[in-house]
């Protein structure tokens, strides 16, 4: 190691000493909450161990909203990837006329979450929302969107996709303008179809910042909570509870924080397993961008 | 470069001073008394009242959704801050504040005052709801209940007077259900629109949530028919009525696109509002068909943690609970004074107040436990689960009233 | 470039633009339909079928900005906005700059640690937060809610600038360091002006991270450093007629953020393109 290397922990100082300060402690002192039965209400706490863990693990409940937890994460990313992917590539194709375009489809990601929850809420409340309102003036019968458990679901995640799908565009969208044109000219000049550059020239070189994009929408889907909660409140019944919706029921609804401190520690080793699985895949299939 | 340092700095050197600046600000304008409360009109007229009860700036009011409001004041005071001064509890979310002791107690001012004020004109039924272990703890400022809305030019077409039971209720929902028009408003999202819902099918069929020892028993056989019935209704309910509260199933009343239901008091004079309605002069209004909706009592209480002046606290509530303040009042929610409610005036002023009295007698209020949200939170659940034919009604409820039991049992209701 | 380059390829390129003029339109109805909400009437709001044609009204916006104290509680959120942007970035870049330069067996773990923070329900570290400030007296201030938001705000500005640190080749600090400079002198002569991009891709995050934010603003704040956030759900609750107030807070609410976002438009792809999406 280099002898001016020596007093860069200096750097670390600031940034660390006030994660120390200010973070560390709230998530210390939550996950330590998760090993007490602790009432918000009564003010007593009382360790019980891995009760809570044991607790939840085995009520169906958990796992139930796991389930869907999974169904509307995988589904979004799966959404905002091919649609941010598709609108990235139709942008590096436009030049001038993209930086319009990427404003404007920027936009619905800069709206404050809440507020976009009420926006999408005015336009899939049913009958008098603006979709339903528009399909009943031609005499359409539209589905239901926010009552039917299976219809629900989709639109939770068109929601998702509505707001974070341009987060993805604007991330490969950059990427794309580091490409190395010569890579695409050769690819050109040798006759691969579009298909073919794509699949071999495109992806592969775009692959840290895929795997940049897709972990940093897995992280967040996870939390995914104001437009499901404004749009459907986990309802159906349970069609859309995730376990955001259920860590939220019972830590500020029924304050039993020791309790759903818990569900959030499980939540975290669950998404972290999620992630190193997915990005080990992803390097793999490609064998790794540039690392 | 220096230029662009000394940039920086400027920036740095105005953020800091902005920021000492908030300390010192915010120092000094802490000894206004924070109320903090649900909004609604009748709530936004009653917190005014308090504002102009005091002199200028003593008082600072935030409205917010209920939701957001209860998480608030949950956090507050579990850290027994005193962030919060006064705030609006609704009759269930009142004896769980009470009961966790985040509540003054009021006693020694409500009977000094108890002339000034004219507080015996609260009749006893509305007090007891305030009052939780022997103790009042809140002010009333409005009693709430759900009516039987309907549209009078659409039942008179139809030859038929408004139901008086279930099974007239369901026969002319079905009957006026078309393409077009629902048959009923619904309100079945959770929590508390649902809660609401299943609290009247539940008296009104079943035979209530509890027994005299707190087993739930709305999962016998009458409980059952009646969540069957529930379900069977939801035919007749407008598309989407599974995530439709308050809101929603007015709206669904004033553009016409619903021809009766249940509905909160509250939203009766919307009704006849030009610039939200449709049908104005066209709702009409009577008492739940077979009883048992829900009745409220709400007020407003002193967190136990305040450290402002309780007194000054007390009387700015009472003036804003005054006999002229509810007068007025009347117009957003039912006064629960007794000199304010028997006024023969107001059935004239607002129509909805013989069918309001009516309600407020056949009417049933939420189980007098501190715990009824959280077994709300589960019934609603299956309750749901069962409507849109997730799980069969009797499964649904058994399981809804299992978990309840436990919740109850941890927080010692059977020892 | 690219399609120029290849004639006969044009009318893709037209057809493309056509897609993408289609799809922005159904994209932004949402915020369209949002605008025209916030110019009627609460009556001509929800109708079937709906009410396109009607005439426009301004009193909502004007209620919603005179009123309601939305003045107040803009700056109140610029104020925070402000503060978590100026402290997020500086500490965090150090931080990502120090890591960026540490062997990468070391670096991972403390990458990895940060995401987990990252990872954790923020609803859960609300109850916390607030016993701390309770602790501190310090609810209802701004310093509170701004080191909040920069916390939680940390690890993903770490993160981001770790990526631009990374692209910057060691042998310039090395040269730097040969040439008699200090760790400090490096960083703030050699290295800072070319992560200038990165940073205000980064600034941009924070930004909309804390002008956005709204439970943590929900509970630490008070009267006295309630944001626009908070001040615009207040209206969400029992009655329509405030639905129109709802769009016009709304639609104030996106302004000056759209505002940023016009300015910076051009350094957000510019500054992902320099190497933040590379780490």
């Amino acid at each position: 190691m280099v002898r001016w290397q020596r007093g860069l922990w200096l750097f670390f100082l600031p940034s660390f000493g006030l994660l120390a300060l200010v973070l560390l402690w709230p998530l210390s002192y939550a996950v330590y909450l998760s090993f007490f039965d602790y009432y918000l209400g009564s003010g007593e706490r009382t360790f019980i161990g891995l009760g809570n863990y044991v607790d939840l693990l085995t009520e169906a409940r958990l796992w139930n909203s796991m389930r869907t937890t999974i169904i509307i994460a995988f589904g979004s990313v799966a959404v905002e990837f091919l649609v941010g992917f598709a609108l990235a590539l139709a942008l590096y194709r436009l030049h001038g006329s993209a930086k319009v375009f990427s404003v404007l489809l920027f936009l619905p990601h800069i709206v404050t979450p809440v507020v976009a929850a009420l926006f999408l809420k005015w336009m899939l409340a049913s009958n008098w929302g603006f979709v339903d309102a528009t399909l009943l003036t031609f005499n359409i019968e539209p589905p239901d969107w926010l009552g039917d458990p299976v219809w629900a679901k989709v639109s939770v995640i068109l929601a998702d996709a509505w707001v974070f799908t341009p987060l993805v565009m604007m991330v490969l969208y950059a990427a794309l303008q580091g490409l190395d044109t010569s890579l695409l000219e050769a690819a050109q000049i040798d006759g691969a179809s579009s298909w073919n550059t794509l699949r071999h020239v495109i992806v592969p070189a775009l692959i840290p910042a895929i795997i940049f994009v897709i972990s940093i929408r897995l992280m967040d889907v996870f939390r995914f909570f104001d437009l499901i909660y404004v749009l459907t409140g986990g309802g159906p019944g349970t069609a859309t509870e995730t376990i955001t919706i259920y860590t939220y029921q019972l830590g500020f609804r029924m304050l039993e924080v020791g309790k759903a401190s818990a569900l959030g520690v499980i939540t975290l080793i669950v998404v972290a397993m999620l992630l190193l699985t997915i990005n080990r895949g992803l390097n793999k299939a490609y064998r790794g961008g540039d690392r | 470069m220096t230029n662009r340092l000394s940039v920086t700095r400027k920036v740095k050197g105005a953020t800091a001073a902005l920021l000492l600046s908030s300390i010192a600000s915010s120092a000094v304008a802490q000894d206004a008394i924070r109320v903090i409360s649900h909004r609604q009109p009748a709530l936004e007229y009653y917190t005014q009242q308090m504002i102009d009860a005091l002199p200028e700036g003593r008082v600072s009011v935030e409205l917010m959704p209920i939701d957001k409001q209860l998480e608030l004041a949950s956090i507050t005071m579990s850290a027994e801050s005193d962030a919060i001064d006064v705030l609006y509890l609704n009759d269930s979310s009142f004896r769980r504040f009470a009961s966790n002791g985040w509540l003054e107690p009021i006693d020694d001012l409500w009977e000094k005052y108890q002339d000034e004020y004219d507080l015996d004109d609260f009749p006893q039924s509305v007090i007891d709801a305030v009052s939780f272990d022997g103790k009042i703890y809140a002010m009333p400022i409005l009693t709430n209940t759900e009516l039987f809305f309907y549209r009078k030019d659409l039942l008179e077409d139809a030859g038929v007077a408004p139901p008086q039971t279930m099974e007239e209720y369901m026969a002319l929902a079905a009957q006026l259900d078309s393409a077009r028009m629902a048959g009923t408003i619904m309100s079945l999202k959770p929590v508390d629109a649902a809660l609401n819902e299943a609290h009247w099918y539940i008296n009104a069929i079943g035979d209530g949530w509890f027994d005299a020892n707190w087993k739930p028993i709305f999962n016998n056989a009458a409980g059952v028919e009646a969540i069957t019935k529930l379900k069977e209704m939801s035919e007749y309910a407008p598309r989407g009525f599974t995530a439709h509260a308050n809101d929603e199933s007015t709206i669904n009343l004033q553009q016409g696109l619903a021809a009766m239901g249940l509905q909160w008091f509250t939203r009766a004079a919307a009704m006849d509002n030009p610039e939200q309605s449709r049908v104005v002069g066209q709702i009409d209004w009577v008492a739940p068909p077979g009883g048992g909706a829900r009745v409220a009592n709400d007020g407003f209480a002193i967190s136990a943690f305040s450290s402002a002046d309780r007194e000054e606290m007390f009387k700015m509530m009472a003036e804003a609970a005054s006999k002229e303040s509810m007068q007025e009042g009347a117009k957003y929610a039912m006064p629960p004074r007794l000199s304010v409610l028997e006024n023969a005036d107001l059935a004239q002023q607002y129509r909805w107040y013989p069918a309001a009295r009516a309600a407020l007698e056949s009417g049933k209020a939420f189980p007098a436990m501190p715990d009824f949200n959280d077994v709300g939170e589960i019934v609603t659940r299956h309750i749901l689960r069962a409507v849109t034919g997730e799980a069969e009604v009797q499964e649904a409820l058994d399981q809804a009233a299992a978990e309840t039991e436990e919740l109850l049992a941890s927080r010692g209701y059977y020892n | 470039m690219s399609a120029q380059s290849y004639p006969g390829r044009r009318r893709t390129t037209w057809v493309i633009f056509i897609a993408l003029c289609v799809f922005t339109f159904i994209n932004l109805t949402p915020l369209i339909w949002a605008v025209l909400t916030s110019l009627k009437d609460p009556r001509d709001a929800f109708t079937i079928p709906p009410t396109i044609i009607f005439e426009p009204t301004l009193k909502y916006h004007i209620e919603v900005w005179t009123e309601n104290d939305f003045v107040f509680y803009l700056m109140n959120s610029l104020i925070i906005s402000a503060g978590t942007v100026f402290i997020s970035v500086p500490a965090g870049s150090l931080a990502a700059y120090a890591l960026s330069r540490i062997p990468r067996r070391s670096a991972g773990p403390i990458l990895s640690a940060l995401f987990t923070i990252r990872m954790f329900p923020h609803m859960l570290l609300a109850i916390p937060f607030f016993v701390m400030g309770t602790f501190l007296n310090m609810i209802d201030t701004y310093p509170l809610l701004i080191l909040a938001l920069v916390a939680i705000n940390q690890p993903f500005t770490i993160w981001l600038m770790h990526g631009f640190f990374l692209e910057i080749p060691r042998d310039l600090d090395e040269a730097a360091a040969i040439d008699g400079c200090s760790n400090w002198q490096a960083f703030r002569i050699v290295i800072l002006p070319l992560a200038r991009p990165g940073m205000t891709v980064a600034a941009l995050f924070s930004l909309l991270l804390s002008y956005n934010e709204f439970l943590f603003a929900l509970i630490l704040t008070g009267t006295d450093t309630k944001t626009l956030p908070v001040a615009i759900a207040s209206f969400g609750g029992e009655d329509i007629s405030s639905w129109s107030l709802s769009a016009a807070g709304a639609i104030g609410i996106m302004l000056p953020i759209v505002l940023v976002m016009l300015l910076l438009q051009r350094h957000l792809v510019r500054g992902l393109t320099a190497g933040a999406v590379k780490g």
